[in-house]
């Protein structure tokens, strides 16, 4: 490895603070997606901060109406968290659902949601219950956070603290899984919290998660699968690579929309 | 790793305006996203350096910027070759066609892209939409030099 700082901050107060004075610095939550990237040199930050000694951070609560959870909360934790499992088991399952045991292990929501990589399944978790991001400075609404592929509205120094996820009724999450690599192909999450009905894909679009307004409208005549039977989405601004066509990957996502609603109404 | 793609921007000002544009070395380098230098070698090829960033990654490309097939005022095609060092290598090009239309002209582009190396080996799913986003951001900085300076 080349040389780098490594800080290793106790509150987010000290972490901003370093953040600010290295403009080159990088956060370091779990490191799944920073780390490789460091190592084939295709990235060479200054300075690390790492978050994980600062007490606070991985709680999971549930505040009244929703459940609260930390920024550095592991995956694994999420997913097996009884208090998330009470509340939503739906929401339990897309950190279930994420690549291997050895990411689960490590990777973080914070994490995952900051670094918004395109075929990431907790994006479509926030987007889908229509979550709010808590950062040092601010409370940003999902559907106001996640900008386009890898970016969000975070601002330079800006440090996610937790995310809190109103409690939905009906909540349900698919993926088509990437045998190698556990991202979604696509993956869509749905919800219905009374009148609010969302439907969150992931991995599908080549500029990130986004919504289904044309199978929300459908839905709110109906939450059933059958609401959806025969709809799908045009395959422009679809992803395509070697894995899957556009053509495909819009088929899936109402393939999986009509699975994560007949789950949600199980 | 190819990939292609194609995009139209309404523009507004004249043709004539935008070809010049499309000339200028100072123009093309407050569009070119993450450009922090280009140096004229000659009227139809700069020297550039430009960072790229997506998401984790951050790789700053060496390389060469050329314009060929110039057909004044109607288009021309603007390739580059950079060399990321250990991030590998990427090359890529725009067709581009001005056509004069009512309250401006019309700018279409058909661009294709490769990488290679370690950034395809990691990339290798995000290609697409990657070009995407910075063909889209140049053109998008591009539209916005059209617009007076005080806007």
């Amino acid at each position: 490895m080349y040389d780098f700082t490594f800080h290793r901050p106790t509150t987010v107060r000290q972490a901003a603070g370093l953040l600010a004075r290295n403009p080159e610095a990088k956060l370091l939550a779990g490191g799944h997606s920073l780390l490789p990237v460091m190592k084939q040199r295709l990235a060479q930050p200054s300075a690390l901060i790492d978050l994980s000694l600062i007490d606070g951070l991985d709680t999971i609560e549930q505040k009244g109406r929703a459940v609260v959870i930390g920024a550095m909360a592991r995956h694994a934790d999420v997913a097996k968290s009884p208090v998330v499992i009470a509340a939503m088991p739906g929401l339990a399952s897309v950190p279930g659902s994420v690549g291997d045991p050895q990411v689960r292990n490590r990777g973080t929501i914070g994490g995952s949601i900051a670094n918004n990589d395109p075929n990431a399944d907790y994006p479509a978790a926030v987007l889908g219950l229509g979550a709010t991001i808590i950062t040092n400075k601010r409370r940003i609404a999902a559907d106001d956070f996640f900008q386009g592929m890898y970016t969000t509205a975070l601002e330079d120094g800006e440090i996610i603290v937790k995310v809190s996820f109103p409690v939905a009724k009906k909540a349900a999450y698919e993926k088509f899984k990437h045998p190698a690599s556990g991202f979604a192909l696509v993956g869509v999450f749905v919800s219905k919290r009374g009148s609010d009905i969302r439907v969150a894909v992931t991995g599908a679009g080549s500029n990130g998660v986004f919504r289904v307004k044309s199978f929300e409208e459908a839905l709110k005549k109906r939450f059933a699968a059958k609401s959806l039977e025969g709809m799908s989405i045009p395959a422009t601004g679809m992803n395509a690579d070697i894995h899957a066509s556009a053509e495909y990957r819009a088929h899936l996502v109402g393939v999986l929309a009509r699975r994560a609603v007949a789950k949600a109404t199980a | 790793m190819a990939m292609t793609m194609t995009g139209e921007v309404m523009l507004s000002a004249t043709r004539d305006v935008v070809w010049a544009k499309l000339n200028d070395a100072e123009v093309l380098k407050a569009c070119i996203p993450g450009c922090e230098e280009l140096n004229k070698n000659s009227d139809t090829e700069f020297q550039a350096v430009a960072v790229t960033k997506i998401g984790p990654v951050k790789a700053r490309f060496k390389g060469k910027v050329q314009l060929t097939d110039l057909d004044p005022p109607n288009g021309y095609r603007i390739s580059g070759e950079g060399d990321g060092g250990v991030a590998g290598f990427a090359k890529g090009g725009a067709t581009v066609t001005l056509a004069e239309q009512e309250g401006g002209t019309l700018l279409t582009y058909n661009v294709e892209a490769q990488i290679g190396g370690k950034l395809a080996q990691l990339g290798q799913r995000l290609v697409n939409g990657a070009a995407k986003k910075i063909a889209d951001e140049f053109f998008k900085n591009f539209a916005a030099t059209m617009q007076p300076a005080s806007a």
